[in-house]
């Protein structure tokens, strides 16, 4: 060995408990990024041996073998041999297996070994594979299989030393052997796998009774779509209530630091470019993230429990049917939190036609950008009562709504293009199912920290620039003191806001609602904080409209029919960069993310219009 | 006794008789072979479907339960279990 830090790669197939085990070995020393020139996420973190020589570590997507079937699979062969630009070949591999499940996962296992490189094997989630009532002989696998076998359990920490010692040995007495050749066909290597599968298990009792007779419930075909459609309905309903009382702390919290700001600094132009710019714009957005929290945790745990695949099952019938797999169900799901994730979660879809089908409609999912949209206007117009003395809340009700109309409308675009734009062959739909088990605390929680770092680090960048020049573009020039028209309407934004007020009149929207949606195409949040910025600055001194809150202040100045469709157009609008910028990566070009802009658009056009007209009919204008 | 997996009753476990490669993608065959579906072995349908369709078809293959579609499970004739 070098002096360098010898870096492992822990390899394995889905399901075989290859993050959890990431995450026990590094903690929360981890690095995401992106491998270059793919957009696949790159694992890495740090951890040490027993006697503190440092390690480093990366998680390599989950695959079935070394022939790959999409672009993660590629990276996990690319990188196994050596042949991923910019990342040298791992000094050792940690080949993670399912120990319930050794007579698929030796497959991969014995593919691996075949390569020679210092190999060692990890028997984990070993105390699920007991409460399956299998019982193994981990120093049988070893002489079976020529390397040394540890058995782990990730969520306990159990076996991690022993794991890294084993790894530390192998890499100090490795000796180059000739890779050998891997059994010449799959029914071969099978069969192989089988045999030292069958040599390694010591006692075995037939099948895992316990999750078939949960499937039979939750993949029943009537009473599982019930159930889907409840979790999903409480997820809604949870993100609503769950999130109002952190929400509001975090609301007084932001308004303590203005007070502080106004009481050091003297009034002029640093003062209004902080308390008014930057603190009531990004304040206006970390409002929410709460509900993008608490929305994460559902959906987190719904993948942790092996609930997720469950989903995609139900749902491959209906998804079939527009001509998309039930694999697209996770990456949409996903977009339900961001776009930006699900989209990249695509790549997990083999065929092309089928990945950009879903690429293109993952915009419709209701993110969590669209939450403080939505929240404020919901907050603001509809009433917080029950429907009909019932304890379904009627602002729930409305999002719910809304969520529901991206649906409809994503399965609806779906189906349209996949006769037009995006033809091919029907999608195919092939997945393992993995086991029930109780999502791991630990691992909830590094994901959970890492999707409010990338919020909390957007609100810090993108969203404070967009809000500091946008009030610098609503503060100048400034109106003359004796003159009647409003400072928002005098100044640079107010001008721009006034040519695209012609544009948007028709479909109900006010000179506000124009000058909002002109940031807002960073990020559709950001229409929040405009809408924030705007108005403090037009309450000006007046401390009583000050007070007031965003919503209330709303209320004297749009009408039902305005909220309405101004809520409708956040149903399809694309504004989001990020989501833009992503589309053309992941679809190498401008061709397809400007397809997408134009067509949402357009719909987000019409539905606005549509919904604005329709309220006017019944006289809410 | 050899019928279609894609019609074949759930629960009750079937041998692979044979399997036409020729009717999936090369990609499709392949994590069909990855998942162990091969010639010879011995699954059971599980779950067929919801109400919007009869597709998909989850099966157990040993320890492990895999989802497929109805168009491949009609290309993977099947005959009873020993």
């Amino acid at each position: 060995m070098t002096g360098a830090i010898p870096s492992i790669a822990l390899v394995g197939n889905p399901n075989a408990g290859k993050s959890s085990l990431f995450n026990a070995l590094t903690g929360a020393r981890q690095k995401i990024a992106n491998y270059p020139g793919v957009t696949v996420e790159r694992k890495a973190g740090h951890a040490s041996f027993a006697d503190g020589r440092p390690i480093s570590l990366i998680d390599l997507p989950g695959t079935y073998s070394l022939t790959p079937a999409s672009l993660d699979e590629a990276v996990t062969r690319d990188v196994v041999l050596g042949k991923q630009a910019g990342e040298a070949r791992p000094d050792a591999l940690i080949v993670v297996v399912d120990a319930a499940n050794l007579d698929n996962h030796l497959c991969f296992a014995l593919e691996l070994l075949a390569l020679g490189l210092p190999t060692v094997v990890a028997l984990n989630m070993l105390d699920l594979a007991t409460r399956d009532g299998l019982t193994l002989d981990p120093e049988r696998l070893s002489r079976e299989l020529g390397v040394p076998v540890v058995p782990t359990v990730a969520v306990r920490k159990r076996g991690l030393t022993e794991l890294l010692e084993a790894v530390d040995g192998a890499i100090a007495t490795h000796q180059p052997r000739a890779a050998v050749a891997p059994p010449p066909n799959d029914a071969s290597l099978h069969q192989r796998a089988r045999a030292i599968a069958r040599a390694a298990t010591v006692d075995e009792t037939p099948v895992r009774r316990w999750t078939q007779r949960v499937d039979s419930v939750v993949l029943h075909p009537v009473a599982g779509l019930v159930i889907l459609l409840a979790l999903m309905f409480v997820m809604f309903q949870a993100v609503y209530a769950a999130a109002e009382a952190p929400a509001d702390f975090l609301e007084s919290g932001i308004g303590v630091l203005q007070g502080w700001v106004v009481d050091v600094l003297p009034d002029g132009f640093l003062r209004g470019l902080i308390v008014e710019g930057l603190l009531a714009g990004v304040g206006a957005v970390i409002v929410f993230l709460p509900q993008i929290l608490i929305l994460f945790l559902f959906i987190l745990l719904l993948e942790a429990s092996g609930y997720m695949t469950r989903a995609a099952f139900l749902m491959d019938g209906l998804m079939g049917k527009v001509g998309l797999s039930g694999r697209g169900f996770i990456p949409l799901l996903s977009s339900f939190a961001c776009a930006v994730p699900g989209i990249m979660a695509t790549r997990s879809i083999p065929d092309e036609k089928d990945r950009l089908t879903t690429i293109l409609i993952a915009p419709l999912m209701t993110c969590s950008a669209r939450m403080p949209v939505y929240t404020l206007v919901i907050g603001a117009f509809i009433p917080a009562r029950g429907v009909g003395g019932s304890p379904v809340g009627l602002q729930g009700l409305v999002l719910f709504g809304l969520f529901l109309s991206g649906i409809v409308g994503a399965l609806l675009v779906a189906w349209a293009l996949r006769r037009s734009v995006t033809k091919g062959n029907a999608a195919g739909f092939m997945m393992e199912m993995p086991r029930y088990q109780w999502p791991r605390l630990n691992d909830i929680a590094i994901a959970l920290w890492q999707r409010a770092w990338i919020f909390l680090r957007r609100a810090g960048t993108i969203i404070a620039m967009t809000t500091v020049v946008l009030w610098l573009l609503l503060s100048f020039p400034k109106a003359p003191a004796d003159s009647d028209v409003r400072q928002v309407d005098y100044s640079v934004a107010g001008h721009i806001a006034s040519g695209l007020e012609a544009v948007v009149k028709p479909i109900g929207f006010n000179h506000d609602i124009a000058l909002a949606l002109i940031p807002a195409m960073a990020a559709r949040e950001v229409a929040v904080s405009a809408l924030a910025t705007a108005n403090a600055i037009d309450a000006g001194d007046d401390e009583e409209a000050v007070a007031m809150s965003l919503g209330e202040r709303l209320q004297g100045r749009w009408s039902l029919a305005t909220a309405l469709a101004f809520l409708a157009w956040f149903v399809f609008a694309p504004q989001c960069i990020s989501t833009i910028a992503i589309t053309r990566r992941e679809t190498n070009g401008w061709k397809w993310p400007l397809f997408m802009v134009g067509y949402l658009f357009a719909l987000a056009y019409a539905a606005a219009g549509i919904t604005y007209w329709t309220a006017v009919a019944f006289g809410l204008g | 006794m050899i019928a279609k997996l894609d019609s074949s009753p759930l629960g009750i476990a079937v041998r692979i008789a044979r399997i036409d490669w020729n009717a999936m993608s090369q990609d499709e065959g392949r994590r069909l072979r990855e998942f162990g579906l091969l010639e010879g072995c011995e699954i059971t349908p599980r779950h067929r479907g919801s109400i919007f369709s009869r597709d998909p078809l989850a099966l157990t293959i040993g320890r492990m339960q895999v989802i497929i579609r109805a168009r491949q499970a009609a290309a993977i004739e099947v005959e009873p279990a020993a």
